[in-house]
Formats: structure tokens, sequence, C-alpha cells
């Protein structure tokens, strides 16, 4: 009666035997970029450790902000390499997790996920990032929080309008803890406004919109930040 | 005959057990790539479009695949430039609309994010994501 418990466990063994040539040194990388770096780029690296060359089928990241590059397509016995997986950080905010999935001929649909994982510091979280009235509301205030994000020391914020239809006011509320009361001049007349966040000995700038709606489908001119070009992303990719 | 069949059985279900205890321990704290989203945030494209224009179609993929084609009046807001297209969404969204995000298939991710975002950061209500995106879409308008 043990036979086939044996013969069971002993397939087990065999089938893990005969697993992928292709060994990774490790298939999970965990980055911190710094606060104004673009890109975090992970190196993936591998050896052929069986006796056959193994082929690259294909090479797939989970999205349009990550690129993956082989430096070979075909791996002969005991060579050694490394998949690079460049994340593009663009205007992503805290816990990234990306994904490239590696295709090679070792078995049937031999299928590798590697995952890279980027921590994008905050220097600074604003929340809400958007305040509107209704057209003819009471113009109450409203209070944007701010708060410093985790490892930054944030003493004082600088906060601007485009326009002079909001006033502002910033009060400090310690432990690089801010709320930022706004307050329409008028809320009989449609606007909008950008208004700028900045902590003090810093070029980041935050953004947050205020806004005097009057109901659906009346837009109002944006003022937006200006931003760099930014090449455009790579195709084939889910996103 | 019976007792020993059982008994293989458990030995097996256990045998089974170790890989997935194994893996239970080595993945708890790992992230999965994918936001979680509760039902009721996911749309479908016939109820969608039975929104009419109470809805506003924010395009989540990146601006290439934007330019190339998209949903008919939706507006880009993807979070590699999420600081320039927010403000533009904000200039268009107006109380009681209800706001339909979508990514390139069933398998993306980025619309999630970008309504995630919308509810968080901008507190906006009524943001969904289209339950398999662009290419859903497509399918049931081409």
């Amino acid at each position: 009666m043990k036979t086939p418990i044996l013969a069971f466990t002993l397939s087990m063994i065999m089938c893990l035997g005969a697993r992928a040539e292709l060994k990774w040194e490790q298939t999970q990388i965990e980055l911190h970029p710094a606060p104004n770096d673009k890109q975090a780029i992970g190196h993936f690296k591998y050896e052929n450790t069986g006796s056959t060359p193994v082929h690259f089928k294909s090479v797939h990241a989970s999205c349009g902000c990550t690129t993956a590059q082989t430096q070979k397509d075909i791996v002969p016995p005991g060579d050694k390499g490394e998949i690079t997986a460049t994340f593009n950080i663009g205007d992503r905010t805290g816990t990234q997790v990306k994904t490239v999935t590696v295709e090679t001929d070792e078995s049937p649909n031999q299928k590798t996920v590697l995952t890279l994982k980027a921590e994008i510091p905050q220097q600074l979280e604003v929340t809400p990032n958007f305040v509107f009235w209704k057209q003819g509301d009471k113009a109450d205030t409203k209070t944007i929080n701010v708060k410093a994000g985790k490892d930054f020391t944030v003493k004082h914020i600088k906060v601007t309008s485009s326009t002079a239809d909001f006033q502002t006011k910033v009060e400090e509320a310690g432990s690089g803890q801010f709320k930022v009361d706004v307050k329409p001049q008028d809320t009989n007349k449609i606007t909008a406004s950008m208004l700028t966040i900045q902590p003090d000995d810093s070029q980041k700038v935050f953004y947050v919109t205020a806004r005097i709606t009057n109901g659906p489908m009346i837009p109002v001119a944006p003022i937006a930040p200006t931003a760099p070009a930014r090449p455009s992303a790579p195709t084939g990719q889910t996103h | 005959m019976k007792f020993v069949l059982v008994r293989q059985a458990a030995i097996l279900a256990a045998l089974a057990l170790l890989p997935a205890a194994g893996q239970a321990i080595y993945f708890h704290d790992k992230i999965s790539w994918r936001s979680a989203i509760a039902p009721s945030e996911m749309v479908t494209v016939e109820q969608a479009r039975g929104w009419g224009d109470t809805a506003i179609w924010v395009d989540a993929r990146p601006d290439d695949e934007f330019a190339s084609d998209h949903v008919p009046g939706a507006i880009s807001l993807n979070e590699d430039r999420w600081n320039e297209l927010l403000p533009q969404f904000l200039a268009v969204w107006a109380p009681g609309k209800k706001i339909v995000v979508y990514c390139s298939s069933l398998s993306c991710n980025a619309s999630r994010e970008v309504a995630r975002r919308l509810r968080k950061e901008a507190q906006l209500p009524e943001v969904f994501v289209l339950e398999g995106g662009w290419e859903a879409w497509l399918k049931k308008n081409r």
C-alpha cells in the first residue's frame, strides 16, 4: 500500500529535479529611488546551470511604464547574464509593483515572473488636491491637509494661487503637518485656480485645483502646471 | 480497504498542503501587482453606456495609445503625467457626474490606480473601473 505513495513522492522529486535550467539570483527586487529620480532600474541576474542552451521566447512587462531588456536571446550552458527592467516613475507615488514575465524554451510554457517593487518617496501628502464650490454656494472655507512624507522634514510651506479668486491661509499644525484654508472671493463667478504648495528648501511643487462649478457640462479652462515633454511609452504592452 | 484509501487520501492531501503552506509563508508580505477593487466599483460597457451624458470617460492608458484611438469624448488621465493632466480633467468634472476609468484590457492595472487616486487624492465620488477596458469597449462598439 505504500507503493503508490512512494511512487507519487518520487515523481514529485523527479519533477523538481527536472526544473528550469536557468537559475535566477533573485526574482524579486525592491528599489528605493531618490525623490527626483525619473527611473527605477532592477537587474535580474541569471545563470544557465543546465547542459543545453536556453532560448528566451518572450519578455513581457506588466505595464507600459516598464521596459525589459535581455542581453542575449540564447544563453549557452554555464553562461550568465541579466534582464534589465526599467520602471519609468512618471508622476506615480507610493508603493509600485511591476512585473516582467519571461518565457523560455526550457519546458513547455516555462514562465518566470520577475517582480520589481519600488517605493516612490513623496515629500508631501496633500489631501484633497481638489476643492470646489457650487455656484451660489456660501463661500465657506475649505481645508486642505498637508503632511510631510515619511523620512522628510518640512518646517514651512508656501502656498500661492494662480488667480486672486481664492484666498489661502497656512496654519502650521506641528510635526510636519499643515492646514491650508481656501476661501473663494465670490461663488457667483465660475472660475478655477491652481494653488501651488512648495515646501521650504525644495524645488518640488504640489498642486491643488480650486474651482467654482455651475453643475454639469460647463468646462472651465484649466490652468495646468507645465511639464517637460515625455517620450512615448513603449508599445506592445498591457497598460 | 476503505480505511487504507482514506488514509492514503489524507496523506496525499497533507503532502499537497506542504507547498501551499510554504507559499503562504513566503508570499504573505508580498504585494499583488493588481490593486484590489470592490465589485461595486466595477462597471460593464453596457452599464456605463447606459449612463449617457452623466458619465465622464477617463482613459488611463499612455499618451500614444490615447492618441491612436479612444472612447469618443474620453479625457486622457494617466500616471505618467498625472500632475499635468489632473487639472484638465477636473476642469470638465461636475457634481453628479459618474467617472468611468478604463485601460487597455482585463489584465491591466492603470485604470484601478487612476480610480484609486481620484477617490483618495481628489476625493471624488462615483468613480468606476470599466470591466475589460478598451478591448471590451471595442468589442461592443466596432
